[in-house]
């Protein structure tokens, strides 16, 4: 039976504490430039794409939180709200889409653009695509996917991907929910 | 039913849409290393889904804990060291309560840390947002999906011992290429969860 | 001289000779995942590639202090931090590559191939050598996700996209119209292409005289070393 020593057993022990130590405080380090700098970018990126969903607004209200997801008013030159910026989500095949939908005073759909997807690519993620997209913009309303010949209203689902599809016009379903309830329902 | 319905969806998925083999990729070094044989093929899996299991369990509360110290940044680096050890422990668990089980799973255990699939299923818990039992019947799931895409792997494979291969495929080429081909059977089940409990 | 010499070698065997995806069959799991199109795959050879070398530093500058009782785990921490900071910088100043590379960012933790060079050459090796053999390695693994990446997204959508270049626009045309060989960018096209990739290194190894790539079973695995000698003859039945 062999007997153990300390060197056998403590210093191993602790040359790994130390190891273990001094990569966490390196990762503390790290972490306190970095995550500054990733808070801002989602803060960036979520105005541009703001900016990009809804075009005519020059500027757009502190963010509001409703049971289905969040909203921003957008505002003209003058302060006047000229629409809403929609951001919700649904469960899609490969886990939760978030999207961002653009509405303007007279409930039409300004623009939509997917903030987070995880979808098959080359199926699910075909979602990003203009063609896809666009589908929703300048209409109003609510919309149902459908898998081929789409008419006023309806969206041509993705080739192989209807569970995508149905995610995302769900989520832009909740949008445009949001958006008449904020409005009063007269909509 | 209705209260089951969630996770009994949530395994589905993990077993056939989601595979891990076979369409997220994880766990390819066992899939292609140690099937082989139908034998340790199972052997491999059942430690595979163990471990799954039991690394949920303990690593879900210890993100709870990360998390409120705001301290997810570590999530890696502490998550790997807990699996690793945690491999470690239940060797020695089984070689001295459980001989009869490590005979057949032991020689898969220290293989198990460095299964993608393993750390992945954790990550993917936490990226989706489970709560404690909808982690623990995801990780259950995966492990079946990994089980049930290495015996069908196997069992392709035996068959291919005697077979004639064109002398350039012979060896990992063709293996790729079966298992292709499995992995495109399971596109079938595309949908087909989600329109089980539409 | 010698010592030169060695070092070019060092570098270039990881290119073909031993490249770790087509010769060594490691990192398969990333080399399938990500090599859906050239910019995510390239993407994650380079991060692979930036943790391979630190990692390979950093063991190889410690390994006199590290008991070799404890290594695997002192390796695990090591590459583990590596693999986090690589992780907060591409958050931070790559967010887009950060969303194509999703979970598989932060399970380059598992990659074989990192942690199968800590234990077969950087706890070994002088400093230099180390760093030379992760900067070759890690070439090697970026020219293999490349292959992978720009075969499966020329078939798979019929043109390469790249967000840097163009744009963000495709750079050509789709070649197939509207129809793509999609099945190259889904799952079995990963298998397909790999097996196809394997057999031409096969082909090139064949050439000089080199065995072709072996199915490894649990040998590869850098986890091997931790496996009692029983388990180690159990492992090859």
């Amino acid at each position: 039976m062999k007997k153990f020593s300390f060197k056998e057993i403590a210093v191993p022990a602790i040359t790994l504490f130390l190891i273990a130590a001094i990569c966490t405080a390196i990762l503390a380090v790290t972490n306190g430039v970095t995550a500054p700098k990733i808070a801002e970018n989602n803060e960036q990126a979520e105005i541009a794409t703001r900016q990009l969903v809804f075009a005519d607004a020059k500027s757009f209200s502190d963010v509001k939180a409703v049971e289905d997801g969040t909203y921003v008013e957008a505002l003209d030159e003058n302060g006047k709200v000229i629409g809403y910026v929609f951001t919700t989500s649904d469960k899609g095949y490969g886990g939760e889409i978030k999207i961002m939908t653009g509405i303007n005073a007279d409930g039409e759909v300004t623009g939509m653009e997917i903030l987070s997807i995880e979808e098959t690519a080359g199926l699910g993620m075909n979602a990003k695509k203009d063609d896809f997209r666009n589908q929703y913009v300048d209409n109003s309303g609510e919309f149902t996917v459908v898998k081929s010949d789409a008419g006023e209203n309806e969206i041509q689902a993705l080739t192989g991907a209807t569970i995508t599809s149905q995610a995302v016009t769900n989520a832009v379903n909740d949008a445009v929910e949001i958006f008449k309830t904020v409005t009063g329902g007269d909509k | 039913m209705t209260a089951l319905k969630p996770f009994l969806s949530i395994l589905l998925m993990a077993i056939l849409t989601q595979n891990f083999v076979l369409s997220k990729f994880l766990g390819i070094c066992p899939f292609l290393g140690v099937s082989k044989k139908t034998k340790t093929a199972t052997g491999m899996s059942l430690a595979v889904i163990f471990v799954m299991v039991l690394s949920t369990a303990v690593t879900y509360p210890i993100n709870t804990l990360l998390v409120k110290h705001e301290l997810e940044y570590l999530q890696t680096i502490v998550f790997i060291l807990v699996i690793a050890a945690l491999v470690q422990l239940v060797e020695i668990v089984l070689k001295k309560y459980m001989p009869p089980l490590y005979n057949s799973l032991g020689i898969y255990l220290p293989l198990i840390t460095t299964n993608c699939a393993v750390l992945g299923v954790v990550l993917l818990n936490i990226d989706n947002g489970y709560g404690f039992a909808q982690s623990m019947v995801n990780s259950l799931g995966a492990g079946i999906g990994f089980l049930v895409a290495m015996v069908m792997f196997s069992g392709v494979r035996e068959r291919m011992e005697s077979s004639d291969i064109p002398e350039s495929l012979k060896g990992l080429p063709i293996t790729l290429v079966a298992a292709a081909l499995v992995s495109m059977s399971f596109l079938g089940f595309a949908g087909l969860v989600e329109n089980l409990f539409a | 001289m010698a010592e030169k010499k060695s070092l070019g070698k060092e570098l270039t065997k990881g290119f073909l000779d031993e490249n770790p995806v087509l010769r060594l069959v490691l990192g398969t799991c990333p080399t399938l995942a990500v090599s859906t199109s050239v910019e995510s795959a390239v993407g994650m050879g380079l991060a692979a590639s930036i943790v391979l070398i630190c990692s390979n530093i950093a063991i190889s500058a410690l390994r006199k202090v590290i008991p070799s009782k404890v290594r695997i785990p002192a390796y695990i921490v090591v590459i583990a931090s590596f693999v986090t900071i690589v992780q907060m910088l591409v958050k931070a100043f790559a967010p887009s590559l950060d969303e194509q590379l999703g979970v598989y960012l932060p399970l380059i933790v598992v990659n074989c191939i990192i942690l199968g060079r800590a234990e077969a050459f950087a706890g070994k090796n002088s400093v230099l050598a180390s760093a030379v053999d992760g900067l070759g390695m890690g070439i090697g693994f970026t020219i293999a996700l490349f292959l992978m990446g720009f075969i499966r997204e020329f078939f798979g959508t019929g043109t390469i996209t790249i967000s840097l270049i163009n744009g963000g626009q495709p750079l050509w045309n789709s070649v197939f119209g509207e129809n793509p060989i999609l099945i190259f960018i889904l799952a079995p096209g990963g298998f397909f292409v790999f097996g196809m990739l394997i057999m031409l290194a096969n082909k090139i190894a064949e050439k000089k005289g080199k065995e072709k790539a072996q199915l490894h079973s649990c040998k590869a695995c850098p986890m091997f070393a931790t496996c009692t000698a029983a388990e180690k003859e159990d492992c090859d039945r």
